[in-house]
């Protein structure tokens, strides 16, 4: 058996003797070596591809949550009437096997992690890396150096509205201000794309670090959260905007704004990879990804980051986050679109790895997906 | 199809090119395995397979669709079907 050492490591010091092409505007196939020919790009694929290694499932924790939001991906489908099971040996033997398996990394989420605290830190000694999908309003122990997702969905107004909950952001910010694995996690719908510039304002005042995700229906839903072609175009507008103004403490690029926002879900762009809609379990995800329930079960057929939601309305971040990742060659036709696929990837590492530092954008503007048109408006 | 020798000489160069990108050690090129179970065996996975895709294109010009990479599992897959796309390709 051969040995695997992370790749990458001793590639830099070449990278940076390498000269820089000269890019012109005629249409030219571009080879991959041009493309990372080029120092600040040759570096960037370096540093991201170090973490190829990540191959995660995700876990229910619970089948109940203390707050109750419109829209819940949880509280759809079948998986909320999973018995819990809340044994730290069965957690930690559920653990062990997915190691020997080959998964790196652990997405602990619905309904709420932070209610079982004991069985997020018995993840975290056994995997090391991971994320936890949290309303923030229970503080999970220092401990479980995991990232914490904390979901935001408008101003505390709204928020009462969608989430039944009194005070939320006010109560987040309290319990993880100064909190390094603390990521605040903007959810646009239809009605609250407007609120982020209040919700964004006083979050960079807190030091915080906040991404961008985007409402997904679940199936069947048709309610008011539901995005149109107007409300993406507004969102778009609304991410490129907030990219300049807050470069400190959001974690997002332009292309993460074409990606989530394009009349095409990513299933269409993309082609999803969760076995959802992935029959091949030869490789990648389709081959590795479960999903869990609260009682340790899981169904190959229902199997995606976020169960439930309507494939072709999705365009959550955490779908992207491996789908778009996923489909490196296609974006290996020019420098400009390597630029913000690289962007992408460098995101979603620093929102899901924690001690990943987040470099500078390198591709300013928006770039189509490959093989579709830029979206309008 | 490619004759015997242009297959083991290309066989050799991937095994070059993945032992060089993937960083893998205690193997070389002539002592690599080419019916060695890539994904199962060596632990290679989806994002390896697009990076070697990629050196193999810049190499030979060929594009190795996605839809195939759950066919390319051993060194001697990918010899063939980069093989093969050769010789469709000469043949125009």
């Amino acid at each position: 058996m051969m040995n695997r050492s992370r790749p990458g490591c001793d590639r830099e010091s070449r990278m940076e003797a390498q000269t820089h092409p000269v890019e012109s505007t005629e249409q030219k196939t571009w080879k991959f070596s041009d493309i990372i020919g080029d120092p600040l790009i040759g570096a960037r694929w370096e540093k991201v591809r170090r973490y190829f290694f990540l191959r995660e499932s995700t876990y229910d924790m619970t089948n109940r949550c203390n707050i109750r939001c419109d829209g819940c991906y949880y509280f759809e489908g079948d998986k909320q009437f999973a018995h819990e099971n809340q044994n730290p040996a069965d957690w930690r033997s559920l653990m062990k096997a997915e190691k020997a398996r080959g998964i790196t990394y652990v997405v602990l989420a619905g309904a709420e992690p932070s209610l079982v605290p004991e069985l997020c830190r018995v993840c975290f000694e056994e995997m090391p890396l991971g994320a936890i999908a949290s309303n923030g309003l229970r503080p999970i122990p220092e401990s479980v150096h995991y990232r914490i997702h904390i979901s935001v969905w408008g101003d505390d107004e709204t928020s009462l509205r969608v989430r039944k909950a009194k005070d939320m952001l006010v109560r987040q910010i309290a319990n993880y201000q100064d909190d390094p694995r603390a990521v605040f996690v903007y959810t646009f719908t239809r009605e609250n794309i407007e609120q982020i510039h209040g919700v964004m304002e006083v979050l960079s005042r807190h030091g915080c670090k906040v991404t961008l995700n985007m409402f997904s229906s679940p199936v069947g839903y048709t309610g008011p959260l539901r995005h149109t072609p107007q409300s993406l175009a507004r969102t778009r507008q609304t991410m490129v905007a907030l990219i300049s103004e807050y470069p400190e403490n959001l974690l997002f690029s332009p292309y993460s704004a074409v990606a989530h926002t394009h009349i095409h879900g990513l299933h269409v762009l993309y082609s999803c990879s969760y076995p959802r809609m992935n029959r091949s379990t030869a490789i990648g995800l389709g081959r590795s990804f479960r999903q869990y329930r609260a009682d340790l079960s899981w169904d190959r057929t229902a199997a995606c980051c976020v169960p439930d939601t309507d494939c072709t309305d999705c365009r959550h971040y955490a779908a992207g986050s491996a789908v778009v990742t996923a489909r490196l060659f296609r974006h290996a036709s020019d420098p400009d679109t390597f630029r913000s696929w690289l962007d992408y990837v460098d995101t979603y590492l620093a929102v899901w790895v924690m001690g990943y530092e987040r470099g500078e954008n390198l591709c300013d503007h928006m770039v189509a997906p490959p093989g579709h048109d830029l979206p309008e408006g | 199809m490619g004759n015997p020798y242009e297959i083991s000489k290309l066989t050799l160069r991937i095994a070059e090119i993945m032992i060089d990108e993937l960083k893998l050690e205690d193997v070389t090129p002539e002592t690599f395995d080419p019916d060695i179970d890539l994904i199962d065996e060596v632990g290679i996975d989806s994002m390896d397979l697009a990076t070697i895709a990629l050196v193999l294109r810049d190499e030979y010009g060929i594009v190795i669709d996605e839809d195939d990479y759950p066919k390319l599992n051993t060194i001697g897959r990918i010899a063939a079907y980069i093989q093969e796309r050769m010789d469709e390709a000469k043949q125009g």
